[in-house]
């Protein structure tokens, strides 16, 4: 027998539930364990995740190719064999230099090119693991507060979409599971009383009103 | 038992589920600023000046903790709220400046030590860098100092309690899809999709 329009509803919003959380899962797990590090810096797991390996090595390169800043630092990073978001700094480079930062979780370099000398200095952090796993967390390639800063790499832009396809998927599903609490006519009053005492305790921290 | 066992777990994912659901909205609808939003000109209100402050004996010594702890008890002068991002001393110019920030709010306070007075610059900022703000805190950075003013450390706690109910209810959401047993094998499907795709992404990145 064919559901009706209204049990079709909420069969699919049941279903997009589960489903929805089973697809994120993992993605979900390692944003709430890695945000608990994040919180946590003086816990011993997250200190040993501060320890990361440096090198420093110079090396002569061809004059770097390309009409823009962007193309000359993404032709330098090709002859050096780095890959990873490019971070300009604050400050413009003196004449004749050329120097941005590479970074993605699992290392990131500090490249200081002498154009005249044909010349570039890099130091390069190795990350642990751990630390690497920790920075997916913030792998964005873009500041708020940041004017300048955007993404420059394909595979942040991958992750970031998938950042923001949990955060869709997580709404959803709270809209969702609202829809569905409400439907179970002998958990409501007990559900208002847990929802109002989430909404006041979240909502006094929201409205900055400490 | 079984059916007690299973209404228990249910219960518990529903009303855990429901208390946390406007933290989790909040930490979701941030992302979207966080990765996407930009500030281009934050807009500092009028300074406003203090004088005749108590300045704590030696603070320009102090250090860490100590140097936030003491300069805590500037900002009552000034009439501020709120947690102490940074103080920094300018020996040379005898002066201090303390970062005070909270949600919807940012402040800097440049006291003069030897005039003994302070100019107050604040900004208001939007409902969007306020969640940003929440989102990010105690966050990792300045670890020694940070959680110094009480609503900080009672959104950190807040904050924790988000992701253990948060990973009690996705554990518990894999035992009530796993025992309808018409939704084992989509469900299965979706969880290797879900995983493969995670693991292919970060793969992609490190390698």
């Amino acid at each position: 027998m064919p559901l009706s329009a209204k049990a079709t509803v909420e069969l699919w919003n049941r279903r997009m539930h589960f489903y929805l959380g089973l697809f994120f899962l993992v993605f979900l797990w390692l944003f709430s364990l890695t945000g608990l590090l994040l919180n946590h810096g003086k816990w011993a797991v997250a200190q040993a995740a501060n320890h990361r390996r440096e090198m420093r090595y110079e090396q002569p390169i061809q004059p770097p190719a390309g009409s823009s800043e962007m193309e000359r630092a993404r032709d330098v990073m090709r002859q050096l064999g780095l890959v990873g978001e490019i971070d300009w700094p604050a400050a413009p480079p003196q004449p004749g230099r050329m120097e941005f930062n590479v970074s993605r979780p699992s290392d990131a370099s500090q490249v200081r090119v002498d154009l005249v000398q044909s010349r570039a200095s890099v130091q390069h952090f190795e990350n642990s693991r751990l630390a690497a796993v920790r920075i997916f967390h913030t792998f964005s390639g873009s500041r708020f507060n940041t004017s300048g800063s955007r993404r420059d790499w394909m595979l942040t832009s991958v992750w970031v979409f998938s950042m923001d396809a949990l955060a869709a998927a997580l709404i959803v599903m709270v809209l969702g599971s609202y829809y569905m609490w409400y439907r179970l006519k002998a958990k409501r009053r007990l559900g208002v009383i847990v929802l109002t005492g989430g909404v006041v305790s979240c909502g006094v921290f929201l409205t900055g009103l400490l | 038992m079984k059916n007690d066992f299973y209404r228990w777990t249910r219960d518990l994912h529903l009303y855990f589920g429901l208390f946390v659901s406007p933290f989790i909205l909040v930490f979701a609808a941030s992302v979207f600023f966080l990765n996407h939003g930009k500030v281009t000109a934050p807009g500092w209100g009028a300074p406003e000046t203090f004088r005749d402050l108590r300045i704590p004996e030696g603070i320009a010594q102090l250090q860490g903790r100590e140097s936030v702890d003491s300069a805590r008890e500037i900002l009552p002068q000034v009439r501020l709220t709120g947690e102490i991002a940074f103080v920094r001393v300018l020996r040379k110019e005898q002066h201090l400046v303390i970062a005070v920030a909270k949600p919807r709010f940012e402040a800097t306070v440049d006291v003069d030590l030897t005039s003994e007075s302070g100019v107050v610059s604040t900004r208001t900022t939007g409902w969007w860098e306020a969640l940003a703000y929440l989102h990010k805190s105690p966050g990792p950075h300045n670890v020694d100092i940070r959680g110094n003013w009480f609503w900080t450390r009672a959104w950190g706690l807040l904050a924790d309690t988000t992701i253990y109910l948060t990973l009690f209810i996705s554990i518990t959401g894999v035992y009530l899809w796993y025992v309808i047993r018409a939704e084992r094998r989509v469900g299965l499907w979706l969880l290797g999709a879900g995983a493969a795709s995670f693991f292919g992404i970060i793969y992609a990145v490190v390698r």
